[in-house]
Formats: C-alpha cells, sequence, structure tokens
C-alpha cells in the first residue's frame, strides 16, 4: 500500500477518536481520512476517489482543514490519527476547492457541445457547484483522438489526471492495461505501451472516467445522458446475473451503462464483496442484438419448402389445429419441448406447465442439461440443495479457493473478480486446477495445469493426500465413521503417484494444494466446465463433496463447493422444474406429495411416472416415431450437438416443428412454424442467478417488429388450446409461482442455507462410494493415432451462440476459423498462422487455420463453441452420463495434420 | 334631489336618454378607418422579435452551425425536438446531427430551444402560414428546417439579434462553434496535426 | 308502477259517503335538472353545470369540471423549473404574464434570489398591462354574455394594440413566457417605451366610452345591480380574491398588503365595493382601469437602467455571447438547461395578485432540479366554489351573469 492510507476493510488497527467537524468520530487507525469522514454521511467534493481502490490523490478537491496545519490537506491521502481535529467546510475551503477545480479547468476544452459525457460529468457538476465564472486564460492542449482500440476512444484533451480508469483497471480487475505516459507535453492515459488496447475491454474504465476523456465507440455521438431512458435490468448472457442500465432511446438501444460509476464513489470497501457493480465487455458491449436487423419481425409459417410472413392469428391457428391434431391422434407421448435456459423464470414456469399439465407430456428439457445439471444432481444427491452452496461474499473472503476446471475469467468475468478481490483485498490463496494457462491461472498463487481431462483425476489425489497428510477434520468424519471407513477404502485404490503421472502435477504440488485447502479457514471449491461438461462430471462433483467433507468445509460458514453456470438462468430452469425429473422448487417428479400438490394447483392428473425424456432421450423417441411434435423455444440444437447426435437428420422426421425464437437460427430454418419472441430488453420477468438471487429483469423498450414475449405466446397458445389461462402479465405468473413456491422470490439475496450431508453420508454413502474412485483405463491406442486434445469452451467476449449476433462482440472477436494452439506444437508440427490444417477426429474431419496461443497448453487445441463455421462441433465423440442424462461432447482426441505444402 | 334634478331623470328615463348617449359614440365610429384588415391580401407586419416556426442556420460559408449537442431537446418544455447526432466521418470529433426532427405539432413556440443552443443554430423566424392537409408533413425533418433557415435567414438573424441571442454579424463571426479550434487565442498557434 | 297506480288512486280517491272532504288532487313536483355546458358558448370555455330549477329560479348548481385538464401540476413534476414556464401561460390562456409572474415570484422566493430594480419596473408594467387586458376581455365578454355586443367590440379592439405591443416585446400575443426566474428575459426596445406612452394617453378617453355604454343602460343594470351578491363574511369564508372579494366591501390587495415587485413605489388606490353584487365588481375593474394606468405612467417615470437579471450563476443563465467563448458559461448552460438549478429542499407558498384574484403557486421541493409537487392555487377554480351559493335563487338567464362576474377560464380552473 506504500504512502497511501489502508482502506483494506481487513484491517486490523486500533480503534481511534478524532474530531470532525466538532463531532467525536471513531475509526481504524491509518484509514483515509476521506473514508472516516465520508462514513458520517459528509460528502466532500473529490475527483480522484473511489472507495473501489486506493485513494490516488490527484484532483486536489477533498481539501479539509486540519488543527495546526497552515495549508488545507487533502483528506484522501491523509491517515486517520487519533486527536485529529479536522473541519470540512469553510469559506476557505470552499474557495481552495474553487481554485483547484479552476486548474482542472484551465486547461479543459471548450466542448461541452460535442461531448458525450455533458450531463453525466463531474467536471461539469463541480465547475457549477463552486460556482466557477469567466475563467481566464483557458489554455487548449490539442491531442489527437486515439481511436486505435476497439470499443473505446481517448480523448485526452478533456482528460483531468484523476487516475481513476488506472487504478480501477490495475487495482480492481488487476488487468493492468493503462498506463500514464509523458506524450506532446502533457500527461496522458494510453493503453499499455502506447499501443491499441488490448485487454478485458470491460469498460469500466469508461464507467469510472469523471469526465469524458474515455468514450464508448459505439455510442459515440449518438445521444446524450438526458435523452436516453433508463432501465436496471440483469443482463442475459452469463449466470453471474449482473445489473445494469439499459439506456435506450425510442425503438433503439444506444448503450449499456453498469452501476460502477464516478457517481457513486462514497461506499464501504467491505461491500464490494456483493459485487464492485461493473460489468463485463458481453453485458457493456454486447447489446446490439436486441434491437438488430436480423430479428424475426413477423411469424413464419412453411408453405411450400419455403417460410412465409403470415399473420399472428392465422399462424397461431394453424398451430393449435395441427398441434390438438398431433395430440387427439397420437397422445400426449407424441409432444416434447426445449426450452433455453436464457427465458425468464415466468416463462420456464409457463413452458412446464404447458407440457404438463397441457399437453400432459413429461417430455421436456432445458439448456441447463448441458453440465448445470449434473452440478445440481450431485449436490442435491449429497446435501439435499440444488443450487450452488456460495454466493459471492463468500468467494470474496474465502482464504482458499480451488477453481477446478473452469475459465472464470472468460466464463463468468464478474465471478472472477470476486476472487480477484479475494486475492488482492483479503490475500487469499487460489489453487487452479485446468488444463489451460487461463487468466485466473496466471493470478493464482499455486496454478496446478493438468493434462486435458485429468481435472476430475487431480480431485482423487487431493482427497487421497488430505487423508495421508491427516488434514481431515475429526469431527465431521468422527460423525460418520463407517462413510469414512468406506472413503477410506474406495481410495486404497488410488495412489498419488499414478495421479501424478497422470495428470502431470508433482506429487508435492497435490499434497501443498491439499494442504492450503484443508487447513484454510474458510475454503471453497470451484468447479465449472472442465468437471460438469466433461466425463465423470456427475461423480467429480461428488467427489469434491467429498472433499469438503474430510476437510471440514460443508456446512461451515464462507465454505463450500460451488459453481458457475454458463447461461444467466440454467438455476432458474431446474428451479422451475424443467426437466424431467423436477417438478418447480426442485421437487422429484416422482414425489408422490408433490405430484398431489402440483396436480391439484393446476387441476389435472400429472403425466405418468417414468414417461418422461430429457434433451437426448426425446432425440431417440423421436427418430423411433414416438415423438412427433416438437416445440422448441430458444434453443438451437441443430446448431449445437455434434454430427453424431444428427439433431438435423432427427428434427426432419418430426411431424411439426414449432421454434419460437428472437432469431432465424439454423434450428428454426428447419422448422414448420416460426414464432418470433421477444428478447430479455422488452418483457418482464426475474432470473435467477448463481447465487440464487432471483433478480428483476425490466421492459426497457417496446417489442422489435410484432415479436412477442415468451410467456405471453405460451399463454395465447394454451388458451387457443381451450386451457383458460388467464395471465396478463408476467407479474401473474409470478403471483402464481409465489403460492406454489413460498419464498422464492426473495429479491436480490439469496437464500442464507447450510448443507448438511448427514442424510446422504449415514444412508447410501458406503455402497456407491467405491464406484466414483474407479481408475478410468486409459486409451493408450486411441491417444497414439490421435495424439491432441481438442478442447471446445467459451471465450471472453461471447456466450453461447446468441452473442455472434450482437456486431460490438464480433467487432472484437470476429470468427476466425483458426484453431488455437501452443507455439510449441506449431513449432513440432511445422506449421505457422498462414498454414492451413486438417483436423480428424473419429467422426470426419475439417480445414482450418491456427493461431498461436501461448495460454493452450502442449497437446492441447483450443475452438470456441460459438462458432460453427467450420463445424468443428461434428468432431466431437458424445459421452452421456448415467446418472445425470447429461451429454458430453465438449473434447475429443484429434489428429492434426498440414493440408498442401 | 331637487325637482329640477327629478324632472330630468324623468325625461331622461322617458326618452331613453341613454341609448343616445351611446349612439353618439357608436356614430362617431362611422367616420373612423376601420381597423379590420382582410387578411390573405393584406399581411400583418410581425416583429422581428416574433416567435415562428423554427429554422436551422448554417454559417456563411454553408457550414452547419448545428453540433448535434441535443440541449435544444433537453430544454424543450413539450419534448417535440428529437436530435441523432453523428461523428462527422470527414473530419473526426466533430459532431454534427445526422437527423433532426421537430414536431411542429407539439410545438409551443416558447424559444427555449433557440435560448439553449450554444452554437445559435436554431433560430425562430416570422414563418406562421403552413397549414396543411397532411399532418405527417408537420414532422419537421433536418431538411426541411435548413430550408426555413435559408428562406427566413434575414428574419432569423433578426430574432437573435432581438432576443440577445447574438449580437451583430461582425461580433457572431467570432462566436463560431469549430471545435476544437473554436477558442483558439491569437496567442496559441496553430497545432500541427489540426492544420 | 304497482306503487304509481296506488299513489294516484290514493290521489284521487274521494269518500262517496263524505264527498265534501275530496280534497284538491296535489301533483307531484320535482326539480328540473338541465345540463348547461360543456358545449356552451358562455361557459367560457369547456365547464359544465348542473341547474337544478325549480321553474326559473336556480335551486341548487352544481359545477362539473375537469373537461380541460391537462395535467399541468404533474407536468411540473417531469421538467425543471424553467420549463414549467410555457406551461403557466396556458393556465389563464388570456393573460399568459401574470402567471409566468406569479410562478417566477414563487420559484424565486424558493430559491431567495432578489431581482434587479429595472427588472422589477418592467415585471410591474407588464403585469399591470396584462392587467388591462385582462380586465378588457372580461367587461367585453360579460358585457356580450348580457347582451351588449358592442362593448365586445371597442374593449377587443384596444387589447389588440396591447397584444401587439406584446408580441414586439416577447415574439407572441398570448403565450408570452416573458419572464424569467431572476427577471426578464428581453429588455424594451424604445419603440415599445414609444408605444406603451402612446397608448397611455389614448387609452382613458377610450374607458370612458366603455363606461358610456353600461353605466346608465338600463338593460346592464337590472342584469348586475342585485345579482350575485355575496356578504363580505360569505366571501372571505369561500376564499374568494381579487375584485370578487372587494366587490364585497373587503379591502384585500395582494399588491398593497404584501407589497411586491415595484408596487410599494408606486402610488395607486384599491377601489372597494359595497354591495358584493354583480355591479360593484363590474365598476371595481373599471377604476382598476384607471389606476394601472396610473401604475404603469410612474414606473415609467421612475424606471432606471440596469441589469434585467439577476446574477446567480446556480440559477440563472448566463450571457449567451458568454457562452460562446467562456468554458464555465458553457458548463452552466448546458447545466441549466440539462438538469436544472438545485433547488432547496423546502416548501413555499407565494401569492401574486393577478386581476382575477390570488394567484397562488405552492412548491415543495426535495432537492434537485424539479419540484416534487406543484399546487396551483387558481383564483377561478376557488370562485368556482362560491359559485351554487351565489346563485341560488336568481333566476336561470343570470346563471350566465354569474358565471362571468368571476371571471373565470377554466384553462386556470382545471389546471
Amino acid at each position: 500500500m506504500g504512502l497511501k492510507p489502508a482502506t483494506n476493510p481487513d484491517v486490523e488497527a486500533a480503534t481511534i477518536e478524532l474530531s470532525i467537524d466538532g463531532r467525536t468520530v471513531a475509526a481504524k487507525d491509518g484509514v483515509s481520512l476521506y473514508d472516516v469522514i465520508a462514513s458520517t454521511g459528509k460528502i466532500i467534493p473529490a475527483m480522484c476517489y473511489h472507495y473501489t481502490f486506493d485513494p490516488f490523490g490527484s484532483c486536489g478537491m477533498c481539501l479539509v482543514m486540519q488543527e495546526g496545519k497552515k495549508a488545507p490537506v487533502r483528506s484522501c491521502t491523509a491517515k486517520a490519527a487519533s486527536g485529529m481535529v479536522v473541519r470540512t467546510e469553510g469559506d476557505d475551503l470552499f474557495a481552495a476547492r474553487k481554485k483547484a477545480v479552476e486548474k482542472h479547468l484551465s486547461v479543459h476544452p471548450l466542448d461541452c457541445p460535442v461531448c458525450d459525457a455533458d450531463g453525466h460529468c463531474e467536471l461539469q457538476d463541480m465547475a457549477f457547484q463552486h460556482g466557477v465564472t469567466n475563467l481566464a486564460n483557458a489554455k487548449q492542449k490539442f491531442i489527437p483522438e486515439d481511436t486505435r482500440s476497439l470499443v473505446l476512444d481517448f480523448n485526452m484533451n478533456r482528460c483531468i489526471a484523476c487516475a481513476e480508469c488506472i487504478n480501477v483497471c490495475k487495482d480492481v480487475l488487476m488487468i493492468d492495461a493503462l498506463q500514464f505516459m509523458k506524450k506532446g507535453g502533457f500527461n496522458q492515459v494510453v493503453p499499455k505501451g502506447d499501443q491499441p488496447l488490448a485487454c478485458e475491454f470491460c469498460g469500466d474504465c469508461l464507467a469510472v472516467c469523471p469526465v469524458g476523456a474515455i468514450t464508448n465507440k459505439y455510442s459515440k455521438y449518438l445521444y446524450k445522458p438526458w435523452q436516453m431512458k433508463k432501465t436496471t435490468t440483469t443482463c442475459n448472457y452469463c449466470g453471474d446475473g449482473c445489473q445494469m442500465y439499459l439506456e435506450t432511446k425510442d425503438t433503439e438501444v444506444v448503450r449499456v451503462t453498469s452501476p460502477l460509476s464516478w457517481k457513486n464513489k462514497w461506499g464501504d470497501r467491505a461491500e464490494t464483496s456483493k459485487g464492485h457493480g461493473g460489468i463485463c465487455v458481453r453485458g457493456r458491449f454486447g447489446f446490439q442484438y436486441i434491437d438488430s436487423e436480423q430479428r424475426l419481425r413477423q411469424p413464419l409459417v412453411r408453405q411450400n419448402d419455403s417460410l412465409t410472413e403470415t399473420p399472428w392469428l392465422d399462424t397461431m391457428q394453424t398451430v393449435i389445429d395441427r398441434l390438438s391434431d398431433i395430440h387427439r391422434k397420437h397422445g400426449p407421448e407424441s409432444i416434447a419441448g426445449l426450452i433455453t435456459a436464457r427465458c425468464t423464470n415466468e416463462e420456464l414456469y409457463l413452458f412446464q406447465k404447458l407440457m404438463r399439465a397441457g399437453f400432459r407430456t413429461n417430455q421436456l428439457d432445458s439448456s441447463a442439461r448441458y453440465g448445470h445439471l449434473n452440478y445440481v444432481h450431485a449436490v442435491r444427491h449429497a446435501v439435499g440443495i440444488g443450487r450452488p452452496l456460495n454466493d459471492w461474499e463468500d468467494l470474496t473472503k474465502a482464504k482458499a479457493v480451488l477453481v477446478i476446471g473452469s475459465n472464470i475469467t472468460e466464463t463468468n468475468p464478474l465471478t472472477s473478480v470476486r476472487i480477484k478481490e479475494a486475492i488482492r483485498v483479503y490475500k487469499a490463496q487460489v489453487i487452479v486446477v485446468d488444463s489451460a494457462n487461463t487468466n485466473i491461472a496466471q493470478l493464482a498463487s499455486h496454478p496446478l495445469l493438468v493434462k486435458p481431462g485429468t481435472e476430475g483425476l487431480l480431485i482423487d489425489g487431493l482427497v487421497k493426500s488430505v487423508i495421508e497428510q491427516d488434514l481431515i477434520d475429526e469431527p465431521s468424519t468422527g460423525r460418520h465413521p463407517q462413510a469414512f471407513a468406506a472413503l477410506k477404502q474406495a481410495l486404497d485404490q488410488v495412489s498419488l503417484e499414478q495421479v501424478s503421472a497422470r495428470t502431470g502435477i508433482a506429487v508435492e504440488q497435490i499434497r501443498e494444494a491439499a494442504a492450503i485447502f484443508a487447513e484454510a479457514p474458510r475454503a471453497i471449491a470451484l468447479c465449472a466446465e472442465g468437471i460438469v461438461r466433461r466425463p465423470n462430471g456427475y461423480h467429480n462433483v461428488l467427489k469434491l463433496i467429498d472433499l469438503a467433507w474430510i476437510t471440514g468445509k460443508l456446512g461451515q460458514p464462507g465454505c463450500g463447493v460451488t459453481t458457475v453456470t454458463e447461461e444467466i438462468n440454467e438455476q432458474g430452469a431446474v428451479d422451475m422444474g424443467v426437466a424431467p425429473e423436477f417438478l418447480p422448487g426442485q421437487a422429484r417428479f416422482d414425489d408422490p406429495i408433490a405430484r398431489e400438490r402440483f396436480g391439484k394447483a393446476w387441476d389435472v392428473t400429472l403425466p405418468a411416472i417414468g414417461s418422461g425424456a430429457n434433451l437426448l432421450e426425446i432425440l431417440a423417441r423421436i427418430r423411433s416415431g414416438q415423438i412427433k411434435a416438437l416445440y422448441v423455444i430458444g434453443e438451437n440444437p441443430v446448431a449445437t450437438l455434434p454430427a453424431s447426435l444428427e439433431a438435423k437428420g432427427t428434427l426432419e422426421k418430426l411431424q411439426l416443428l414449432i421454434v419460437q425464437d428472437p432469431f432465424l437460427t439454423e434450428t428454426a430454418e428447419m422448422a414448420h412454424i416460426v414464432l418470433p419472441a421477444a428478447t430479455y430488453a422488452e418483457k418482464d420477468g426475474t432470473f435467477t442467478n448463481l447465487e440464487g438471487k432471483v433478480l428483476r429483469v425490466r421492459q426497457a423498450l417496446d417489442q422489435v417488429g410484432e415479436s412477442l414475449p415468451d410467456w405471453h405466446i405460451m399463454t395465447a397458445l394454451a388458451n387457443g388450446l381451450g386451457y383458460e389461462w388467464h395471465y396478463e402479465s408476467a407479474q401473474d405468473v409470478q403471483d402464481e409461482i409465489m403460492k406454489l413456491l413460498p419464498g422464492y422470490y426473495n429479491l436480490g439475496q439469496p437464500r442464507r442455507i447450510t448443507p448438511s450431508a448427514d442424510a446422504y453420508l449415514s444412508n447410501g454413502y458406503t455402497t456407491e462410494v467405491a464406484t466414483r474412485y474407479r481408475i478410468q483405463p486409459t486409451e493408450s491406442s486411441s491417444e497414439a493415432a490421435r495424439p491432441f486434445t481438442l478442447v471446445t469452451g467459451q471465450l471472453l467476449y461471447h456466450s453461447g451462440k446468441l452473442s455472434t449476433r450482437a456486431s460490438g462482440l464480433i467487432n472484437i472477436e470476429p470468427n476466425s476459423a483458426r484453431l488455437r494452439m501452443n507455439p510449441a506444437d506449431l513449432q513440432r508440427l511445422g506449421l505457422n498462422e498462414q498454414t492451413t490444417i486438417r483436423m480428424t477426429s473419429p467422426h470426419g474431419s475439417v480445414q482450418l487455420g491456427v493461431r498461436i496461443d501461448p495460454d493452450v497448453l502442449p497437446g492441447c487445441c483450443f475452438y470456441p463453441e460459438h462458432f460453427n463455421e467450420p463445424p468443428v462441433k461434428d468432431l466431437m465423440t458424445v459421452e452421456v452420463d448415467s446418472v445425470t442424462g447429461v451429454p458430453y461432447f465438449k473434447s475429443t482426441g484429434v489428429k492434426i495434420e498440414k493440408v498442401g505444402g | 334631489m331637487s325637482v329640477g334634478a327629478w324632472t330630468k331623470k324623468l325625461l331622461q328615463a322617458a326618452l331613453f336618454y341613454e341609448i343616445w348617449d351611446a349612439m353618439k359614440v357608436t356614430f362617431k365610429h362611422m367616420f373612423h378607418r376601420p381597423i379590420t384588415f382582410q387578411y390573405p391580401r393584406e399581411q400583418r407586419t410581425i416583429p422581428d422579435g416574433h416567435r415562428g416556426a423554427l429554422g436551422l442556420l448554417r454559417y456563411e460559408d454553408g457550414r452547419e452551425r448545428c453540433v448535434g449537442c441535443d440541449l435544444c431537446e433537453a430544454a424543450c418544455p413539450s419534448r417535440c425536438i428529437k436530435v441523432i447526432s453523428h461523428e462527422d466521418p470527414e473530419r473526426p470529433l466533430q459532431r454534427y446531427a445526422a437527423e433532426f426532427y421537430i414536431d411542429i405539432t407539439k410545438c409551443v413556440f416558447c424559444g427555449y430551444c433557440v435560448e439553449a443552443c450554444p452554437v445559435n443554430a436554431l433560430a425562430m423566424t416570422k414563418m406562421y402560414e403552413y397549414s396543411t392537409h397532411d399532418k405527417r408533413t408537420l414532422l419537421f425533418d433536418k431538411k426541411r428546417l435548413y430550408e426555413i433557415g435559408e428562406r427566413h435567414l434575414e428574419d432569423a438573424k433578426k430574432y437573435l439579434y432581438a432576443h440577445n441571442q447574438e449580437k451583430n454579424s461582425d461580433e457572431s463571426r467570432e462566436y463560431r462553434y469549430y471545435f476544437p479550434q473554436s477558442v483558439l487565442k491569437p496567442t496559441q498557434s496553430q497545432p500541427k496535426h489540426l492544420s | 308502477m304497482a306503487q304509481f297506480e296506488d299513489q294516484r288512486t290514493t290521489v284521487y280517491k274521494i269518500d262517496p259517503e263524505h264527498p265534501e272532504s275530496a280534497t284538491l288532487p296535489t301533483l307531484r313536483t320535482e326539480e328540473l335538472l338541465l345540463n348547461m355546458g360543456p358545449q356552451h358558448p358562455s361557459t367560457h370555455g369547456v365547464l359544465k353545470v348542473v341547474l337544478e330549477l325549480e321553474g326559473e329560479r336556480l335551486v341548487k348548481s352544481t359545477p362539473v369540471m375537469g373537461f380541460l385538464h391537462r395535467g399541468v401540476e404533474k407536468l411540473a413534476e417531469e421538467g425543471t423549473y424553467h420549463q414549467f414556464i410555457p406551461h403557466t401561460d396556458r393556465l389563464d390562456y388570456v393573460c399568459a404574464m401574470y402567471n409566468n409572474f406569479a410562478y417566477c415570484r414563487a420559484v424565486e422566493k424558493l430559491m431567495n434570489i432578489t431581482v434587479p430594480d429595472r427588472a422589477e419596473y418592467l415585471r410591474t408594467i407588464v403585469a399591470e398591462i396584462q392587467r388591462i387586458i385582462g380586465h378588457q376581455f372580461w367587461l367585453g365578454t360579460q358585457a356580450l354574455d348580457i347582451g351588449a355586443m358592442t362593448v365586445f367590440f371597442y374593449c377587443f379592439r384596444d387589447r389588440e394594440i396591447l397584444l401587439d405591443w406584446f408580441d414586439e416585446l416577447c415574439g407572441a400575443r398570448l403565450t408570452t413566457s416573458w419572464y424569467r426566474i431572476g427577471g426578464v428575459e428581453r429588455d424594451f426596445t424604445p419603440s415599445l417605451f414609444a408605444k406603451l406612452r402612446q397608448f397611455l394617453d389614448y387609452f382613458p378617453p377610450k374607458i370612458d366610452e366603455y363606461v358610456i355604454f353600461l353605466e346608465k343602460n338600463r338593460i346592464w343594470l337590472a342584469r348586475t345591480k342585485g345579482v350575485a351578491v355575496i356578504s363580505a363574511e360569505d366571501a372571505l369564508s369561500f376564499g374568494l380574491s381579487g375584485p370578487t372579494l372587494r366587490g364585497s366591501g373587503v379591502d384585500y390587495d395582494l399588491r398593497k398588503y404584501e407589497p411586491y415587485s415595484a408596487y410599494p413605489k408606486c402610488e395607486f388606490s384599491v377601489p372597494v365595493g359595497k354591495n358584493g353584487d354583480t355591479y360593484d365588481r363590474y365598476w371595481i375593474r373599471v377604476q382598476e382601469l384607471y389606476e394601472s394606468v396610473k401604475i404603469i405612467r410612474q414606473c415609467l417615470e421612475q424606471i432606471q437602467d440596469g441589469p434585467i437579471m439577476a446574477d446567480v450563476p446556480s440559477v440563472t443563465l448566463p450571457p449567451k455571447e458568454r457562452v460562446f467563448t467562456n468554458l464555465e458559461s458553457m458548463i452552466q448552460q448546458f447545466k441549466l438547461f440539462s438538469q436544472g438549478f438545485n433547488a432547496p429542499p423546502g416548501e413555499i407558498y407565494c401569492g401574486t395578485e393577478a386581476h382575477k384574484g390570488e394567484l397562488g403557486f405552492y412548491i415543495v421541493s426535495t432537492g434537485g432540479g424539479k419540484p416534487y409537487r406543484l399546487k396551483i392555487r387558481a383564483p377561478s377554480f376557488i370562485h368556482m366554489g362560491a359559485f351554487d351559493h351565489m346563485s341560488r335563487g336568481y333566476m336561470i338567464a343570470d346563471a350566465v351573469t354569474i358565471f362571468g362576474t368571476y371571471d373565470i377560464v377554466m384553462g386556470e380552473c382545471d389546471r
């Protein structure tokens, strides 16, 4: 911290007393005086201060008079000391502050009319507040604008050198992409090394810039702040569920801003544990799809092999006629449905109600099936709670975080900021287990870069080493001696050396990691796509729970096993019962009490137990001819599933395929009927994020074209089919959910839970524990033929296929059709970035370019899952989890060879 | 009351004296020039400060004055202005109004937009005859507003002088807003990258 | 139906044994309900009154208002303080200047701004001109309502002169928006001064002319004397103000009792009536025309050179030429137009003596650039409250005169 006063909430310092404006105030010794004054409710003007980072002291506005000093002192960089007598108001201070404003104004250009910050500018506010008028000798800087960067423009004429952007980037986000540089006689903010900006493009620097020095390229010069309607809503990309402001003008989305801003700069540093209010690149720059030209504006009906625009009434009549026809002829088992987890809770609820109470079928699934259900099933099985066990605050304040199989900076950027804060402010030890040198691995204290596909195996090693090193928590294991004995027995098959050999991590490192995790007072294991989307995901999560159990981290505050989700409402989809195995509230579908309750509430007899089908079963039943009609909302199985699942051929067998989507997706192109749906910006509702918080989604603009919210279409459809639903708004649906699931809508607050595995450990644990520690035989034969592991996954700049429709994100990360490989591998194969390669797997081969990425480990190659051109996903082999029915298709062995000369 | 006064009053009442009294005034007016005029043929003289239809103005060299700062939109009490601005593709950092709409059916002719404009790009004119059969034509767009500004340039200038928005042509030349050269003091030299 | 039949039989039942006991049949009577307006030409806008009549007599009259309701008070909460001035034009749309004046005074009281001297004189002059216009307008329409058409023409002829003068002053004849918070928008030009002086010489003889038509006119006297009488106590308890109150003999004029602007520096008398009938109120208004001329003459004599806007950078706009060249003024301009000035939290009421009565603005501020709540005490609205009381027992034909006597304008009444 150097000379700067500590504003760390964990600072352990004596409590002192000082006098502020005649009032005695208690504070911690050595804390910034500004923070102490702010805590009394007084606001001193300041332009370079923000509570999320340490004070910098460049603006010279936060002046106070300290007794014993002649001149005013800067309160932000002054340390609070015992017995200080401070005065914060007075004409002399006003004059001194006014002088400071004048100093900034004297080198500021006269460009309020063209400046985007105008109306949302701290310099303006300060000048106005201090009544600065008629200043002589204004100087101009004439610095050309730096427009090299992809999303931001730097106009250093307007810069007041407050360094907020640099500090937030370095201190809060730990990216460190900006710096000061003396150029043209002025101190300017430039991207590191005076190069075009190459960072995470989160735009938090833009948010904290108190003037218009950093501008958003996408909304530059379009509108002024006062013209736009600001709607507080929830981002719909990843499971973080960040709050953001969607700023719209009439029918267009102009920009997205975050609660993080220079405007709310006063707070306690400890508050940031719930989030610093920033958003990531996807949230801030990935909004263009909402009002894009590609949006469906009219319902489409297939006529003579082509989709024709048809009015809503005619379309709905066709849908209703054909659906009821199929229903009458072939029974409820002939209808199935898929929905995306980007829909709101209300829509997910209505969808399953339509399926179960309307069509009386239990053949339905959501995109939570692609991975999150593995986690849900595992924790539900072990501790009886079907959602992530920890919230952001736990992550921030953890002393040890085991990030396993998660490129969290790219998949869930804001959760990763929580871990970064844990590292920086709370001095947490972070163990990262991954098969790529991810951003979080680079920041972590203990990066363990394992061979691809062996993340799960390393958990075996950790569990084993905890027992070997006797790091077990006696009270936890002592209560279930039988279970512990069974675990010990199961672990006999595991030897650390074997684990070390297969994962490529030294035994010592495994031991150290296990010790760190076990000894930390608050430790969290966070697993994500590398665990839940890879083979044995279900068992691997259970192993992590074992690890947490024996180290006493289960049921302790601030500890646990948690996950992050890729799509915003995967948790909500599970909670709303959009899975054949669950009813709303995660009641088991075969639970007779729940069946009776929901049957009564919906006034129907629920479909028979065992008649349900998940995603893959639905596909199988379509192939077998049982399912004749499929209702797809927002899902795109044709573009998501690998060719070996024959999604396309399967869907062609259907008599009726209804696709409801904002865009004409690959699946929609095959559909018989396409219904235009509204995006999250055009409807009300709620999302449940990965913490279990239920977050509001608010309508920011009218629906594009004739598109309608999904709940509206579903209600119309249900009424057309004669089910008599009386929902007139999302609120009506919400009321019904509230009645059925009391306490679900605790908006904003995740429900506090204390997981306990007692029931599981004393019941059934012993019989199944052995299965998960069984060493899988290595496929040595295939490994020789296909030496590379192809991994598909998410990029920071994209989320699913949706973000590829956002021009802002495509500008940053277009589809390069290049495979990312380690430079060493490239050299070994004699490749460079100009060559084309052929990649072959048992399912075929594709030709594509390559790109050097040092973060990919040797022996691996990575391709972003967002792009299907070339169709890399079709190379994937599919494995299905026997317990949870989750299809795994994110990694496979491939052979790579050079094409041509 | 004396007898005489009483008699007079009675007489006046009997003879409807007050009518004759009033008729005197009325008949006098027969010899007045009529104060009405025949509108379409005769036009009112309209004072310089009159708040008529709005027009957009250019500088003498033909450049648009408007920098698209949207302050008129903020100032408008009836929310009838919509400005969409962009960066001028040819001259970086120059903002201009790509689209400018005034819904003249909503306009209350208060003149606040003119008062707000930091470059005096807007002015009110003496034009008031724009009734139409098609209400849609009353959404004045940028083209129409510049046309009005050009046709009524003299009126617009007089309006600005009358309402203390601009001093006179010579002085106003100084006010020209060319970002960022606008406030270049004589003592400052033109920076290299701008010339 | 059965009941009705029954009633009839009881009424006409005659005991055959004692035919002499038969009473005369008593016919059932009930009041006639008559809807007057909202499309009636003499209701001064869109006012509907439900008249209960017993024959020709008014038994009860219930004004039904709100046909011209535009949510002006709510609109005030949406915009900055400055932006509300054009909305006040549309309250009493025939006398916009006085509404501007009353509103600006209220905000100045809230912001604690002192208006420069010259501006105060200009404000007083224009306010008095507006009073003249208002009374002319009232006189003309009231005479028209009663049937005297000539007065209407003469009043409107002279009113035209003043409206044109307004046009030259601020650019609009009716929707003036000339007053500003802290001063006025524009100074008088020499030509305006000249025209005003000319008018002051021209006008008093014209008032005499109006009077000739009415004062001795027996129809006028019959329709105004002793009509719509209200006692001083009743007038006070109904909250009446302006000529309507002074007609009942209560000497109450805010210009005298809470002097503001340049009024304390001028000598003028406040005419007070005796009988509280329509005629007295007419008489007061005519006298006020003479008084207004007097006030304007004094103001013109006393007025000195000086600024016309208060110089409070946090509230008043900077001069335009500074905006072009000076960053601070530019910032001031942008802040004031886009966000408005920062009003201190609190609430104030400020009443101003408009020609109709006390026009008051009540502003609740919670800080920030927009009022939290703005309430307008519109004299027309308050006066409508006394309508039932004042019209009881008069003939139906008097209803029109009684509306007129308050000088109501529905734009202000319904807001």
